[in-house]
């Protein structure tokens, strides 16, 4: 009797407990999980997605703030103007000037640096200490230092230009439209070498040393080995680098910004300095917003194109 | 194919001597097993050989060519590697046939050569896949087809099963012994597996601190160690060695005497090794030695007894088939002079009678 008593009550309890245990089921898999990432996801709301949305609703706007009674909704005449806008297109073609120029050469060169550095050498440590420099200066320094280092008056590098024949005389080649882009552009590759030389080493070193030693055995010459063993293994970080550093140098207004102010006659203006000018000086927050979803836009596709690339041909 | 010589090769890092002046001469299609503790320079040595390590002195000749400053391509020597170093980023066939893609063979001879290949080593429906996506003796094999592929001169393997459970390493050893047979080529083999090594050397070469200890057929091992290291070394499970009193005529052990007839004059003998299959177990009062049976394991074939011997210590035993001891047992032992060795002060063994007759 005891025992009959026993499962009566446990039926009698489990099954009225039935639509509860669904519906906490429910709440488990469904809300749950949200309460816990609520934190992140506040946080990320509103330290990216709300700015996002308000800067792209700004692009929508009129916002001047020396014209404060005619801002309101304009729907797309920023963008009708913009696509009109001679100096935006200018800026356009620069932005890909000078991010292709900085990224390549910064890539080359960085690789390069990487693949000394793998190597063992005297006074290797000291090299690299002075390697990884540049990348702790201060921006404003060092984009300073390399304008004076351009100006004939105070700096060497017209003068060494002009002996190795590439220039015909000392001047100011930030003053000059034709080549004044390619100031900060030297500017940004001494910038930027270390984060490639840093990266690559890592990646580089991560690659296992028998391979190599199968490799030479199976009788690969150096560049055999270079081009089909360390080149494969560099490629993820290379396409991730790569695209990591033109979405940053093609939004890099500080060098540019200092060094030419985006002049002379708006030679070397690039998107961000464009934006920078255009919502700092002019005060069009309106505009400047529109030439920043122009550019978020472009950047978007660039990197959706590189992550497809990236896995299409990358296997490991 | 290939005969390869070693007169006085050495390799030191700066003031250590990792090998001392190692000679071997070993004979084209021979299988040489080199054995020996961690860290006796085993895969330095292979390492040597393949050109991976530099050479610090002697002679390393190939075919009577000294080949000592000859790049690895230019050895024609193949190796396959403990961790069987795959190119991950490449499929199967790739990987077998990397060796013809470097070398700039026509794709369709190295596509017929790979397909060879993989059919011997049963890879044929694993070609298109990564190395990630193969098991480990999947991968072992992957690696033997990227050395057989390119038709060495010689094969050089390093612990190339020790990544395997024990079934497969059976397995692929006798994969091995196969290739050696069909292929004919040179192969020096490194092992820590005494298994692997008795079974497919022709000879056995025990490296020890630096220097080899012995060089012979896995019998000459096991019947005729050269020293005390080489007696205790080879054979499984281990050699017993006890002390002993030298005498012209015969040696004394705990008290009785025991003549050794095939060993000529022992007054040198310092210890005594015999091992756990040479022992006779008889009735406690039959034997020259008394024991007492501590742990006795019964493995079906064999019985293994740890036993304490009067006068000695403990000495192994191991008895053919299954007998009813049980450990707390007195026991009789008998030691089979024929099977005694008998080693000097310095551990080398006193050479038999018909050893140094033949
Ligand atoms: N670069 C080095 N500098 C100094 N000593 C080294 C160096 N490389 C190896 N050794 C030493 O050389 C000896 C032989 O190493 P090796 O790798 O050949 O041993 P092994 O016989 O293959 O051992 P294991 O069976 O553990 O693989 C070791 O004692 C090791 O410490
Ligand atoms: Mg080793």
């Amino acid at each position: 009797m005891e025992g009959r008593a026993v499962i009566a009550r446990a039926t009698k309890t489990v099954v009225p407990r039935r639509p509860r245990a669904r519906r906490s089921l429910y709440l488990q898999y469904l809300v749950e999980p949200f309460a816990y990432l609520s934190p992140a996801i506040v946080l990320i709301g509103t330290v990216i997605l709300i700015p996002l949305i308000i800067g792209i609703s700004y692009s929508f706007q009129s916002i001047e703030l020396l014209r404060p009674f005619d801002s309101g909704w304009v729907g797309f005449e920023n963008y009708a103007a913009l696509w009109s806008d001679r100096k935006f297109w200018i800026a356009l073609e620069n932005t890909f000037f000078w991010t292709f120029w900085s990224v390549s050469l910064q890539f080359l060169l960085g690789l390069g640096l990487a693949l000394l550095l793998n190597t063992q050498f005297f006074g290797k440590r000291l090299f690299q200490a002075l390697v990884f420099l540049p990348w702790a200066v201060p921006t404003f320094l060092s984009a300073l230092t390399w304008a004076w280092l351009f100006n004939p008056v105070i700096g060497p590098l017209p003068h060494w230009l002009a002996d190795l024949g590439i220039l015909s005389e000392p001047y100011n080649i930030l003053g000059d439209p034709e080549l004044a882009i390619w100031g900060p552009i030297m500017a940004n590759i001494w910038f930027g070498v270390p984060f490639f030389a840093i990266t690559l080493l890592a990646a580089l070193q991560s690659i296992p040393g028998e391979l190599y030693e199968a490799a030479e055995i199976d009788g690969a010459s150096a560049w055999q080995t270079f081009s089909k063993i360390t080149l494969p293994f560099l490629a993820p970080m290379i396409a991730i680098t790569v695209m990591l550093r033109t979405i940053w140098i093609a939004n890099f207004a500080d060098l540019i910004f200092v060094m030419t102010g985006g002049g002379p006659a708006n030679s070397t203006q690039i998107l961000s300095t464009y934006i920078f000018t255009t919502a700092f000086r002019k005060l069009d927050f309106g505009y400047a917003s529109t030439i920043a979803v122009a550019l978020l836009l472009i950047l978007l596709i660039y990197s959706l194109i590189v992550l497809w690339l990236r896995k299409k041909l990358i296997k490991i | 194919m290939a005969r390869i010589q070693l007169n006085d090769v050495k390799k030191s890092y700066g003031d250590v001597n990792v090998l001392r002046d190692i000679n071997l001469d070993i004979q084209d299609g021979e299988f040489i097993v080199l054995v020996g503790p961690s860290g006796c320079g085993k895969s330095t040595l292979l390492r040597m050989i393949a050109g991976l390590e530099p050479i610090s002195g002697g002679d390393f000749m190939i075919d009577g060519e000294r080949m000592n400053d000859v790049r690895p391509r230019d050895r024609d020597i193949a190796m396959v590697f403990q961790s069987y170093a795959l190119y991950p980023h490449m499929d199967v066939a790739r990987n077998m046939g990397f060796s013809m893609e470097i070398r700039g063979d026509a794709a369709e001879e190295r596509k017929s050569k790979v397909a060879a290949a993989a059919e011997t080593l049963g890879l044929s429906k694993l070609t298109n896949r990564l190395p990630k996506a193969l098991s480990g003796g999947q991968r072992q094999r992957v690696a033997m087809g990227r050395a057989i592929i390119r038709d060495p001169r010689a094969f050089l393997f390093d612990e190339p099963l020790s990544n395997l459970d024990a079934a497969l390493r059976v397995e692929m050893r006798l994969e091995i012994a196969r290739l050696h047979q069909k292929l004919g080529a040179t192969m020096i083999y490194v092992t820590h597996d005494q298994v692997e090594a008795l079974t497919l050397a022709d000879r056995i070469v025990v490296l020890e601190g630096g220097d080899i200890q012995q060089v012979g057929s896995p019998l000459e091992l096991y019947e005729r160690p050269a020293n005390k290291f080489v007696a205790q070394f080879i054979g499984s499970p281990t050699m017993n060695v006890v002390p002993v009193e030298g005498g012209a005529g015969g040696i004394t052990l705990a008290g009785s005497k025991l003549t050794l007839p095939h060993l000529g004059d022992t007054s040198a003998a310092v210890e005594l090794g015999i091992r756990p299959e040479h022992i006779d177990v008889v009735a406690p009062d039959q034997g020259m030695l008394k024991a007492v049976a501590d742990v006795v394991e019964h493995l079906g074939s064999d019985t293994n007894i740890y036993a304490r011997v009067e006068g000695i210590g403990p000495m192994m035993v191991r008895v053919h088939g299954n007998i009813p001891a049980r450990s707390g047992d007195l026991l009789g032992l008998n030691i089979q002079p024929l099977n005694a060795h008998i080693f000097a002060a310095d551990g080398t063994a006193l050479r038999r009678a018909d050893a140094i007759a033949a």
